[in-house]
């Protein structure tokens, strides 16, 4: 019996060494969001942000992030249904293990995502972030909150039809509130004012979702 | 039908009908929402309709959410066929809390909607709920959806308060009355108390029949 760390990180090496062999969801994730992001600079125009635009700019760089994950995430339990793994899968790993990986998983290609489009955002676009530190902070607290509720749905999506569309119906009013907070932390951190509630309640957000994951994936994912 | 039955649907009718008389007829204007132009707007009356449906769909919700713990808990279909229908009840009074809501901001503000963040709380409700109910038509094995939207109805109590309580409060200004900001005369907090015990009770009577209507189906198949 491997000891529940070990369990998990052999469920996280799992995942990615299946994303390395066919880069299904690293490609998409990323295409989708540099896709959308050029899209973006190209209507904002070739001198960036205007001042009275900047406070615009945190809500569309989430907006990309959001639809983003939404394109790649839910693959993580869809794939299993359709490659018909999904059984051994529940012989042989937890499901407290099963979800810390999958969840890891699904964070780290999130944290992959947002290191590629940030600064590409930021560059393109033009904006100046006046408090890094808090910026960074902001995107893991988003990212966590992101993979954690992503992870839940997409195991249930996978066991329901019309996967896609669905993904999004379900996930979207469970991340608005997270998605509010972020974006208000990250409009903070970029004009550089002082300390908004917003992070901390993300922060409590993640904890509150991440409990009530780990308390309701069993039921989800065992029959 | 039992004499119980009988009783309880008379009872409700009679007092609903009390209530709606009294709105009119009992209950003063309220002072709160007098304007600089003088007199107190026949459209403050909208609290005695307005109010208990919001109360009573958040109601709704929770009892929701509780059946959908006790099924999730027991695995009796008649725990999902309680949650579902105080769902889709809920929804209904939802929808109306919304339009009652809209109609007096435009009298009272001048815009049917104006993203207060009460209004944007009871639309992501209505999103959310909408969630619940295709995800339901998205399941064909009936102890898969009941599981599925199980979870989903207890995840979404642990959302609900930061739509309810936090983001509201976080919002830089709120048009929308709160409990305490109009005052009140004794006679306006009694009517619209005995308007919300008699939604809620309408809502646990329409939710019932809703609830055999689904047990009658399953039994069926």
């Amino acid at each position: 019996m491997m000891s529940w760390l070990g369990e998990t990180w052999a469920i996280l090496s799992k995942e990615w060494r299946c994303e390395l062999r066919s880069r299904y969801a690293l490609s998409t994730v990323l295409l989708f969001a540099i896709t959308t992001l050029i899209a973006v600079s190209i209507s904002v125009g070739p001198a960036g942000a205007t001042p009275e635009q900047r406070p615009l700019m945190p809500v569309l760089l989430w907006l990309i992030l959001l639809f983003a994950a939404t394109a790649g995430l839910p693959r993580t339990f869809v794939h299993e249904e359709e490659t018909h793994t999904a059984d051994p899968l529940r012989l042989a790993a937890r499901p407290s293990c099963l979800f810390c990986g999958k969840t890891l998983y699904n964070l780290t290609l999130l944290l992959v995502l947002e290191a590629v489009v940030t600064p590409l955002f930021l560059v393109l676009l033009q904006v100046e972030v006046a408090d890094l530190w808090s910026f960074a902070i902001a995107l893991l607290v988003g990212g966590v909150g992101l993979a954690v509720g992503s992870t839940l749905i997409a195991a249930m999506v996978a066991q329901a039809r019309a996967r896609g569309p669905l993904f999004a119906v379900l996930a979207f009013p469970i991340l608005l509130p997270l998605l509010k907070l972020v974006i208000d932390a990250s409009f903070v951190a970029v004009a550089g004012e002082a300390q908004s509630p917003a992070l901390g309640l993300a922060v409590l957000y993640d904890s509150m979702v991440t409990v009530a994951s780990l308390m309701l994936f069993p039921v989800v994912w065992n029959p | 039908m039992t004499i119980k039955q009988k009783t309880f649907r008379w009872l409700l009718f009679v007092w609903l009908a009390a209530t709606i008389w009294a709105a009119f007829f009992y209950a003063p204007l309220s002072q709160g929402f007098a304007g600089k132009m003088g007199d107190a707007p026949q459209s403050s009356r909208i609290v005695f309709f307005h109010v208990p449906l919001a109360v009573a769909s958040f109601f709704a919700f929770l009892v929701a959410a509780a059946w959908s713990g006790v099924y999730l808990w027991k695995r009796r279909s008649i725990d999902d066929h309680r949650a579902v229908a105080a769902i889709e009840v809920g929804m209904l009074y939802c929808v109306l809390a919304t339009v009652t809501g809209a109609v007096w901001s435009k009298v009272q503000w001048g815009a049917y909607w104006n993203w207060d963040p009460r209004q944007s709380s009871i639309v992501l409700a209505l999103l959310y709920y909408g969630a619940y109910l295709s995800l339901r038509g998205a399941v064909e094995d009936s102890e898969v959806r009941a599981r599925l939207s199980a979870v989903y109805a207890v995840l979404g109590f642990v959302v609900a308060p930061f739509l309810f309580f936090i983001l509201p409060r976080m919002a830089s200004f709120s048009l929308h009355p709160t409990p305490g900001s109009a005052e009140m005369d004794r006679e306006i907090g009694l009517v619209v108390v005995a308007a919300i015990a008699g939604f809620t009770a309408l809502f646990c009577w329409i939710a019932s029949l809703r609830r055999r209507v689904l047990d009658l189906n399953a039994e069926a198949g």
